[in-house]
Parts: C-alpha cells; structure tokens; sequence
C-alpha cells in the first residue's frame, strides 16, 4: 500500500500486546481494507495460530515436520466455537468410531481459541489435542479463502458452489487414506490412518488441505466443470488443487527457508524443485501426494492419456517453470540492484520472497478469465497471459515472452498461438455490439446481464434459438504487483445446452439416450465497457455468415466430436456407475470416478468425489468389473 | 438315459442349489449324488420347492432320502440359507464338506476371521436397524449378514445326526479328507489355498492392503460403533440436523469398505470343485472372482488367478461343463472383457476350459435372476459363454415363438436387450419365464462310447 516506512518486524508468534476492545476491533475490522499488513497483524485482525507445515508423522525431515511461527490466519467478528466462522464450520465427527469430538472453544476475552478445559491455549504444543487439529484445519482455509478474495487474488468475494456459504470441514472424518471434497455434503473430509510412526492425521499436513481446498474454491468458481468426463477439465481441477497447496506452502516462510537451506543457496531449477518434491514428502510413506512441479510432461508425450492426474502435470509443470523463470528475473534485479550499490549483498531470499506474490497474482487472477464450462489447459494459458497484460501492459521485463516460452515447451499452447498473442494490438477494444448496455445495468444483476447478452447474440454470436443461462455476474477489484488497482473487472457468464444423441454401440448401455453438450462464454469488461477477455465455448450452430461465425462453428463441431469420443471411452473403460452408498456412508472401493444423473430425460455426466489420497485410483483395465461388490 | 451323468441347476431366483448325479459311481454300483449350495437372495419358498423336488431324484436308504455328497462353497446367504430352514428331516447325508474359509480353527484364516466376524455383525446391525442402503448394498448386507441357524445345522446338527464329521476342504487337503465311496469319478479340490490370509487377503507389501489389514489386526470397530442406532448418533451444535444426516451418508463407512473386503474374500474363497467322469470334466466354482493377474503375496488376489497359477495342471484343460460363476456375474467368469483383460490371464483362461473349438463338446448353465442388483447377469459374458458351448437358446427367438412378451423381462432395455438376439447358455430365469413352472435347468452329459 503506497510508500508508507516500514515499521520494525515483531518478533514472530507474539501476540499483539495491546488488547482492543471489542468495539475497537469491530471498527477496525470494518476498514481493514485500508489498514497495512502490519497494522492488521498488530491489532490482532489477523491472528497467529501455529500450524504444521506437515504431520509429523509423514514429514521426510523434522524441519518440514515444525510448526509454522508466522502463520496468521483472519479474525472476524462473529467467531465461534468449532471453530465457526462466516464461510466454515468444523464438525469434529468420526464416523468409524460414531464419536463428536468436543469443540474447540472461542475465547472471546482472550481472543484466541481454548481447549475444552476453556484455558488452555491451542498450540504446537498441544498437538495431540483434537481441538488443535480443529484449529489448525480451521485456519489453514480460513487462511486459504482470504488468499483467494484479497486483491492480490480474485479482489471480490467467491461463492461455493453448493446452496449455502458454509463448507463444512471434518478433520477425523474417519479411518482411511482419504481427503475429499464433496459438494452434495457441502463438505470438506479428512481422514486418519495408521503408519509405521504413528496415527497419521490429513488434516495435520497443510498440503493436502489445501489439495482438497482448491477444488471447493474452484467448483464455487466454474460449477459446470464438474459435469463433464472430459480428462482436460478434470485435470485441471487437479492442476488447481496442487497449484493451491504449492502457492499456500510458497507463502510459509518457514517453507521457505528450508528449501533455500537445503538448496545451499544455489537455487538453480532442479536442486530447487528437487528439494520441494522431497519436503512436500509423502502422504503415505511411499506415494508423494502431490505430482512433484519438477517434470517434464508434454501434452503430446501423454496424448490419449484418459488419467487427469498425470494429464495435470503438463500444466503444474509449466507453472512451475514460470516460477522458476520468474525467479531467475528477480535474481538478476538483485545482481544489478547490488551492482549499482543501491542496497546490500545480493539476496536469494528476497528474490524468492519478491517471487511468490507475483505468482499468486499470475495464477490465481486469471481464473475468473476462465470459460464457464469444458476448460482446456489452452483456455488457462491464454488467461494468464491476458490477465498478465491487463496488469502489466507494457511488460519491461519481459514477462510475456518467458511464459509463452513456458506454455510453448509443454505443448499447452503452439507456435501459431504466439505469433497471434505478441502480434501488436491495442490492450483494450470494445466489442463490436448491435445494443449499447450501460456496464453499471448489465452489472447489477442476472436479469440486467442477461438482457445484453439477448440484445446481442448475433454479434456475440449466441443461437436465436436457445434459452441462455446465466450462472453469475460478479464485479472484482484486483490490484497488480505495486500494490495499484487494475480495472474493475464485471465477469459475465453464460451457458446453453446443445442436445446430443448418443447413437451407437459405442456407447454401450447409453445407447439411444440423450446428453447435452454445454456451450458458452465468460465476457469480463472492464468499467468502461472495455473487454478484458472473451472466453468462448461454441455450438454447432453458425450463428450468421461471417468468418468468425464460421471459425465459431467449426470449433463447435470438433468440440462435439471429442466429446462423444470422450463419452464412449469412459463408457469403454468401464468408469462410469453410481455412487454408491446410502444412509450407512459411502463405498469408495465400488464408486468409480464419472457418474450421472438424469435431468429432464437427458444425462448429465459427471466427476464424482475422488476419495483417495493417492493419485489416479489403480485401474487395472479390466473395465466396470473392477467396482463390482462382491456378494 | 441311466448311464447319463446329470446336472440340474434349480431355479432358486438369485442362488445357487444344484444337483448332480454320476451315474453307477457309487462304490455300491448304484449312481452318486452330490448336492452343491442351496440357498438364496430372493424368496426362500423358491428353496422349499426345490428341496421337495430334489428329494425325488434321491435313494431312498434306511427311510431317508440320501445324499451322498453335500458341498456348501461358502458362506453366503445365497448358498447357503436354505439350511437353516426346516427342510432336510427325512434326509441323510454321506459326506458334508464346506470352504476351509468357514473353519473356525483354521489356521492360515485369522485375519479372514476377524474380518468376516466384524462383517457380517455391522451387516447383522444394518439391516436390523432398516438402513436405507441402496439396491446394490442391499444384497451385500443380506449375503453377509450372519446365518447362525444355518452355520449350526452345517456344523452341528447334521454332521451329528448322519454321525459323520463336517470337512473343511481347501486344495492342500489329504486323500484321506476328501475320501469319498467313488468309483470312476474323482472329486478334486482346486481351491480355495490352504494359506487363505496370504493368498486371498494378501501380505502388508501393498500399501493400500497394509491399512486395512492393520486396522484388521488392531481392532476394527464394534459393530454397533460402525453402524450405530440414530439414537446414539451425537449431534453437533453449529449445523442443522438435516445437515449432519447428509454428511453422514457421504462419509466413508468403514462398515461398508470392510463389509465389502469380506465379500470379496469370501467369494474367493468358495470351494472349486472338479468332478471328472470318463474323461468329462465338470467345473463347480461357486462364486469364485477374476482380476487382471495374479500376484504373490502382496494382493488380495482373485480365486481364478490364483488356481491358474498355482493348480495350472488341473484348471488347464477344456470342459464338457461349467458351472457359470456368481449367477452371471461380470467378475466371476475371467474373459477379454478389456484389452488388458484379452491379452493377459483372463482370457486366457477362457480359452483354456472352454475353447471355441472344442463348443460341440461343451455345456454350461447358470442359476440367476435379475433383482436388486442390476448388472446380474451380465448378458455380454452369458453371449461370450454361449460362444463356446452347445446348450444355448437364442431367446429373442424362443420368446416370440412362446408369444412371451419381453417387457416382462426385469430391466429388458437397458441390461438383456442387446445381447437377446444373441445364442445364452441356458439360463434359470428365462427358462422359468418360456416354460410356465419349470422349476430347474438340466445339462445331460452321455457316456463316450
């Protein structure tokens, strides 16, 4: 924020010595957007809470197993016990021993969270108390949502994509090595098993957490990718689910720290990324949890791969070398600042710590630039680099040309893509549009938004014919590197259903129904009706004559074709069934990944919940044969 | 017409009961006749009538209607329920052989025990407390949930009453164990393993096999902590009560993920038999399982992979019958029902007990009826199966002959229509449906001249 001094660090883990009264604190809170970080953490706005980077119990080496003396998490006014706050509530209930853990208690004198006995504080030294975990789950999220909602991220408030704005988080849900979210529970559950060195508690490694976190966040975001059997859209809820525990552990200090020790200072890519892989260590002591950034996976290499976990790599993967090219920029911002005595030795850590937020805002802003259904890896490329020149138009670093590089290597996007992105344009044009709409009317709301889409589907090139819908109208306010507001954004989405006849015996027991395959476009404008970007999703459907429409169509067409080639292979492979369960809980081991359900005599395909923690569940192709029960 | 060995599957609706006579093979010189399961899923009256027409087929010796061999594959209500009803006074039995995974003092069956111990009471519990479970977990809790009366009348009371001792037979067990007054015949085991916990739960090697066995060997839950009364279900204070009923049936149950273990090693370890008459051979499998392959020790592997690899030499070889596993199910007869599955042991095991070739020569028949768990039968595998045998019917065209109507078929559309038109082995259901009242589905097999 601006150029204020910077006032001397405090020691980490203290809390503030001053204690408002509530009042005060109500009153801050209310202008907390205009308060530095400092001044937040001061206050107590933000609160310490110790958190582990990983479970002991999981953890390669001690120093990543310790306890995290910077983390804070937001406070609010309305905090209870749980803990319980405006977008979580922490049911402790384990289903395998039918026990409900008692809370953990808010303390509202001391402004902290209490054990059971309501005095003694939850820390890291109080690890094996259920309450601690409860805390710790609590505020890793809680952590994790500001990130998302702050102007550095999405710079509005997100919404989940199940009815109602509390995710409810289990951290003992029960025995087995699984983590998931579920929307049709609103839930977030973590499970516990045995190892060699102990009981093994998910909810203790802030990894698979935020894993898990991701997909809420990003199924609140784009709802409509999870009806879809489509191994690139699935793959990128992969991808953001890493991409979130990645970033969330990037921005623990302690983190930090230990992996530019353990790289002896020389922070080339490999040693660096070779040292992540190693600390984010295994969720069980074989199986690394997350797909290591350090690969070299292209989407030609796994061409026809139907596993979105592999699939997920190329993009986690070129992040990664984003990062790392980001990084090497910094390092020589360092050297040069250095050179020119402008401050002190060189410093690694700087570079690294000046890297992290830029990649928040790299990654994490374009994904309101994302296609309302059926995303690609392409789709996100392309959003990066268009949210990147919205924030940073003139580009003297060069930033642009390092990231297509990156997408360029793993085949994300092509030659013929970056002839047209560093082609020389004007950064901002207008739609070409048949009825002006004010953008404060089309902003407003649902109906107000949906009238300008009407008014205008031949030039937005939206069939005549179909009923549009419209899942969301937001207005955001982002903020780039320096701290400066960029342009409002109103993020504009909208759908319709094409109706497809799955004709064939390709298609097994479906043959003859219907499914629909789901077309749109997200249109994000700035305050000034100025386009930020245009996602679309076309039909089959030329809407009009012109080259663009034709284009349009033609994408529609191959769009259509992959998707009932995708259709038929999942049917081949045997991974499509219910889910199967019942008032008792659910089968995991008889569940198979895609489901369905049958909405006005067609199918909607669907992801269904992946509950375990390792990888792409083991397939062993031999088909449906694989979920069958065993009476 | 005597001299010909016969096999009668009766229709029981989803189970198995099963006759067989071999002809003048009793040391005696009268026929043998063996009894193979008798129990089921759907209405126990189906058993009734089926025992009261077995009796007729048997000899009457010392006032009792006699069988001289009774194998019960394993312990599953669809095999074995019909015991525990009041149908055997009036019979006697020469000989009472069940799985060694039914010995309660088997050795190399600890874990096994646990495990099926904890099931079958969380299944007991389930269904005592009327859970909405869902079809297909409907006739998991019904297969596994205890059988007390049943296991008594096996273990117990007719064992006591021919005064003869139950076998507990596995592929290991001695001549004198499967010691049987046959002549011209021989009854083989070919599974289950002795090793029952090494081979079918498998070694703590794969790590997602060591937390199950850990929890096993530490303790599972008492099985009405897993599936507890709603009564004493606590309830959390910061979400609503409909709230808390929706997490809950979207948790994993660790009663089902257990339930569904035993399951799969009780199916695999049902008593295979191989009777071999003149050089016929008969395959018996109950509800023995497939998977991609075998492998040692670290798998809870599948009884077919296990017996091609360990009892090769017996499995390997074409039948003149097959007893069509698991009621048509689609993991109980290997096949290339995939590529993997084609170019591995699956289909090659196919091949092997029922090749193309050999079809003129070959007879298989299947006890099933489509209910509450959709997918059986699996009328691909049964198309697949009638590829390679000689006793099928093209159904299609028997229905329109017999002006049935085809609607009445459970779940024609989306489950038989595609496969109809195709050649099935035999099969109880539709056999029941083209012939008012026919209670059983015969396979006759001639002596070689």
């Amino acid at each position: 924020m601006g150029t204020k001094e910077k006032k001397p660090a405090r020691e980490s883990g203290q809390r503030p010595k001053q204690r408002l009264k509530r009042a005060m604190l109500v009153d801050l809170y209310e202008a907390r957007q205009f308060l530095t970080l400092d001044t937040i953490k001061e206050t107590g706005l933000r609160m310490p809470v110790q958190v582990y980077f990983k479970d002991p119990a999981v953890a390669e080496t001690t120093a990543v197993a310790g306890i995290d003396n910077d983390f804070t998490t937001p406070w609010e006014p309305g905090l209870g016990d749980g803990p319980t706050s405006a977008r979580f509530a922490v049911v402790d209930y384990d289903a395998t021993t039918n026990v409900l853990t008692p809370p953990a208690i808010w303390d509202r004198k001391r402004n902290c969270y209490v054990a059971a006995d309501r005095k003694t504080a939850l820390d890291g030294k109080t690890k094996d108390l259920y309450q601690y975990h409860q805390l710790s789950v609590w505020a890793i999220v809680q952590n994790a949502l500001d990130y998302f909602e702050s102007s550095s991220g999405l710079g509005r408030r997100i919404s989940w994509a199940f009815e109602g704005n509390r995710l409810i988080i289990v951290p003992h849900a029960g025995y087995g090595e699984n983590a998931y979210y579920d929307r049709e529970s609103k839930s977030l559950q973590l499970y516990w098993f045995a190892s060699a060195k102990g009981t093994v508690f998910t909810c203790l490694s802030s990894d698979i957490v935020n894993h898990e976190f991701g997909h809420a966040v990003l199924d609140g975001l784009r709802p409509h990718y999870y009806e879809s059997l489509a191994t690139e859209t699935a793959a990128f809820h992969e991808f953001l689910g890493d991409l979130t525990a990645i970033l969330m552990a990037f921005r623990n200090n302690a983190f930090r720290k230990i992996v530019l020790k353990e790289s002896h200072g020389k922070l080339t890519n490999a040693q660096l990324l070779a040292g992540l892989a190693q600390q984010f260590g295994a969720a069980t002591e074989e199986a690394p949890y997350l797909r290591s950034g350090l690969n070299s996976q292209t989407m030609k290499r796994l061409a026809g791969t139907i596993e979105p976990h592999a699939l997920s790599e190329v993009l986690t993967g070129a992040m990664f070398d984003i990062l790392m090219g980001i990084f090497a920029k910094h390092r020589t911002n360092e050297i040069k600042r250095a050179k020119r005595g402008k401050s002190g030795k060189p410093s690694d850590i700087r570079a690294f710590a000046d890297t992290v937020p830029r990649m928040q805002m790299l990654a994490i802003q374009p994904l309101d630039l994302l296609p309302p259904c059926a995303v690609t890896f392409r789709d996100y490329a392309l959003a990066v680099l268009r949210s990147e020149q919205v924030s940073n138009p003139t580009d003297p670093t060069g930033y642009r040309e390092l990231m297509i590089k990156c997408f360029i290597k793993r085949g994300v996007l092509t030659q013929r893509d970056r002839k047209d992105l560093m082609e020389p344009a004007p950064v901002f044009r207008r739609l070409a549009l048949d009825v002006f709409h004010p953008v404060d009317d089309l902003a407003a709301s649902r109906g107000g938004a949906y009238r300008f889409l009407d008014d205008n589907r031949a030039k937005l090139r939206i069939p005549a014919n179909v009923d549009i819908i419209v899942p969301e109208i937001v207005r955001a306010r982002k903020r780039n590197r320096d701290g400066l507001p960029q342009p409002d954004q109103i993020i504009l989405q909208y759908l319709w259903r094409e109706e497809l006849i799955l004709e064939g015996a390709r298609f097994g027991r479906f043959a003859g129904e219907r499914t629909a395959m789901l077309c749109g476009g997200t249109i994000v404008l700035d305050q000034s009706g100025n386009v930020i970007h245009w996602a679309r999703k076309p039909g089959t459907l030329a809407v009009g004559n012109s080259q663009a429409a034709r284009d349009d169509q033609a994408e529609g067409l191959e769009r259509r074709k992959e998707l009932l080639n995708t259709i038929a292979a999942r049917i081949a492979a045997g991974v499509i069934g219910d889910t199967i369960g019942g008032e008792l809980g659910l089968l995991g081991r008889a569940s198979p990944p895609f489901t369905l359900r049958r909405v006005d005599g067609t199918i909607r395909f669907s992801l269904a919940p992946h509950f375990s923690i390792r990888g792409d569940a083991p397939d062993d192709e031999t088909g449906d044969r694989q979920w069958q029960i065993s009476f | 017409m005597a001299d010909k060995l016969l096999i009668r599957l009766f229709d029981v609706g989803l189970g198995d009961c099963i006759y067989c006579r071999i002809p003048k093979a009793h040391k005696d010189g009268r026929d043998f006749h063996i009894l193979i399961d008798c129990g089921t899923l759907s209405s126990t009256d189906y058993l009734s009538d089926a025992v009261k027409h077995l009796k007729a087929l048997l000899p009457l010796i010392g006032g009792k209607r006699h069988v001289d061999l009774l194998v019960v594959t394993h312990e599953h209500k669809d095999h074995m329920t019909g015991f525990g009803m009041k149908l055997w006074d009036g019979m006697s039995f020469g000989a009472i052989w069940m799985s060694a995974a039914m010995d309660l003092n088997h050795p190399e069956a600890k874990r096994a025990k646990k495990l099926h111990a904890f099931a079958a009471g969380a299944m007991q519990q389930a269904l005592r407390l009327n859970l909405a479970l869902g079809p297909q977990l409907t006739e998991l809790a019904a297969a596994v949930a205890l059988n007390k009366t049943a296991m008594t009348t096996l273990r117990e009371t007719l064992p006591k009453k021919n005064k003869i001792k139950a076998t507990y037979v596995h592929s290991q067990s001695s001549k004198k164990d499967l010691a049987l007054p046959l002549k011209g015949a021989t009854v083989s085991v070919l599974g289950p393993e002795k090793d029952i916990d090494f081979y079918y739960l498998g070694r703590a090697g794969d790590p997602s096999l060591r937390r199950a066995l850990g929890l096993i060997d530490s303790g599972l839950p008492d099985p009405a902590t897993a599936v507890p009364n709603e009564k004493n279900i606590p309830a959390p204070a910061n979400i609503d009560p409909a709230e808390f009923r929706q997490l809950r049936s979207r948790m994993l149950s660790t009663a089902l993920a257990f339930a569904d273990l035993d399951g799969k090693v009780c199916n695999n370890t049902s008593v295979v038999l191989l009777i071999v008459w003149k050089g016929r051979r008969l395959l018996f499998v109950g509800d023995a399982e497939w998977d991609g392959a075998f492998k040692k020790g670290t798998k809870a592997n599948c009884s077919w992979n296990v017996m091609w690899n360990l009892r090769k030499k017996q499995l390997d070889g074409p039948l003149a019958f097959y007893k069509i596993g698991h009621h048509g199910s689609v993991n109980a007869t290997p096949w290339g029902q995939t590529p993997v599955a084609r170019s591995g042991e699956p289909l090659a095991i196919l091949d092997a007990i029922l090749p193309v070739k050999s079809k003129a020569k070959a007879a298989a028949i299947v006890s099933t009826r489509r209910g509450n768990y959709p997918t059986i039968p699996r009328t691909d595998l049964l198309a697949e199966i009638g590829g390679r045998v000689s006793n099928t019917r093209n159904y299609a065209d028997a229905f329109t002959k017999a002006l049935k109507k085809t609607s009445e078929v459970p779940q024609f559309a989306e489950y038989e229509r595609k496969s109809f038109a195709k050649p099935q082995p035999r099969r109880t259901d539709l056999e029941r449906m083209l012939v008012d009242s026919k209670p059983f589905v015969d396979v006759e097999i001639d002596s070689p001249h």
